[in-house]
C-alpha cells in the first residue's frame, strides 16, 4: 500500500524524529509507515492523516503497491 | 508498577527474579551452594545490561524500556508468540523421549504443555473469542436502503 507520509513530511520541512514526536510514537515506527512495510493501525492512520490535513483515504492508498 | 519509572521495570523484573532464584539456590544448601554468587552477579549484568538498552534509540531499546509504541508492542508479541511456540514443541520432545526411555521424571513436560494449553484458552477466552457472537442485525430492509446496494 503506498502512502504519502514521506511526501507530507518532506513539504513541511520535518525530520522523522520530529514527526514521530508529534504523532507519539518512535521514529522507527515512522520509517516503516513511510517504506509501507508496516501498516499502521486506524487511530495512528487517522492521526498521521490529520496531521496532514488530508483524510486517510488521500494518505493511504490501498490500490498502489509501496515504493510505485 | 506505574510508579517505577519504565525504564526501570523490566530491569528490576530481571533482577527480583534473579534473586529470588539465587535465594532458593542458596536456601537448597550442598557442595554448590556459590552457584547463588554466580546466579546473583549474572542476573544483575543482565538488569544492567537492559537498563543500558532501554535507553537506546532502537526498537529493542524501545522494548527494553518499556515505553514502546504499537508497531513495537506488535513485535515483541509476535517474539512471545514464537518463544511460547517453541517452549511448547521442546516440552513436547521432551515428554515423548522421556516416556520413550521410560525416564523416571517425565511429568514436568506434562505440566508445562498443560500450563501453555490452558494459557492458550485463557487467551481466546479473555480476548474475545468465547463471547457469543451477536446475530447479524442486517435485515432485508437494511439492505433495500443500503447506498451500496443502489
Amino acid at each position: 500500500m503506498r502512502n504519502r507520509v514521506r511526501e507530507q513530511r518532506t513539504q513541511r520541512e520535518m525530520s522523522q524524529a520530529e514527526l514521530a514526536a508529534a504523532l507519539g510514537v518512535s521514529r522507527q515506527t515512522v520509517i516503516s509507515v513511510e517504506s509501507g512495510r508496516y501498516l499502521p493501525s486506524l487511530p495512528l492512520a487517522f492521526a498521521i492523516a490529520r496531521f496532514s490535513d488530508l483524510t486517510v483515504d488521500k494518505m493511504f492508498d490501498p490500490d498502489e503497491e509501496a515504493g510505485t | 508498577m506505574t510508579f517505577i519509572r519504565p525504564r526501570l521495570r523490566k530491569p528490576m523484573g530481571y533482577a527480583l527474579a534473579g534473586a529470588a532464584l539465587a535465594v532458593a539456590w542458596a536456601v537448597r544448601g550442598g557442595p554448590s551452594w556459590f552457584l547463588s554468587i554466580v546466579i546473583e552477579v549474572g542476573v544483575l549484568a543482565i538488569a544492567i545490561t537492559t537498563y543500558l538498552r532501554g535507553g537506546q534509540d532502537s526498537d529493542e531499546g524501545a522494548l527494553a524500556g518499556s515505553r514502546a509504541d504499537e508497531r513495537q508492542k506488535l513485535l515483541g508479541l509476535r517474539s512471545w508468540a514464537l518463544a511460547g511456540n517453541l517452549a511448547m514443541i521442546a516440552a513436547f520432545t521432551g515428554l515423548t523421549i522421556a516416556v520413550a526411555a521410560r525416564a523416571a521424571v517425565w511429568w514436568p513436560f506434562l505440566v508445562i504443555l498443560a500450563v501453555a494449553g490452558f494459557g492458550y484458552l485463557l487467551g481466546l477466552s479473555t480476548y474475545g473469542l468465547a463471547e457469543e457472537d451477536p446475530a447479524d442485525d442486517t435485515s432485508p430492509g437494511h439492505q433495500a436502503r443500503s447506498p451500496a446496494s443502489r
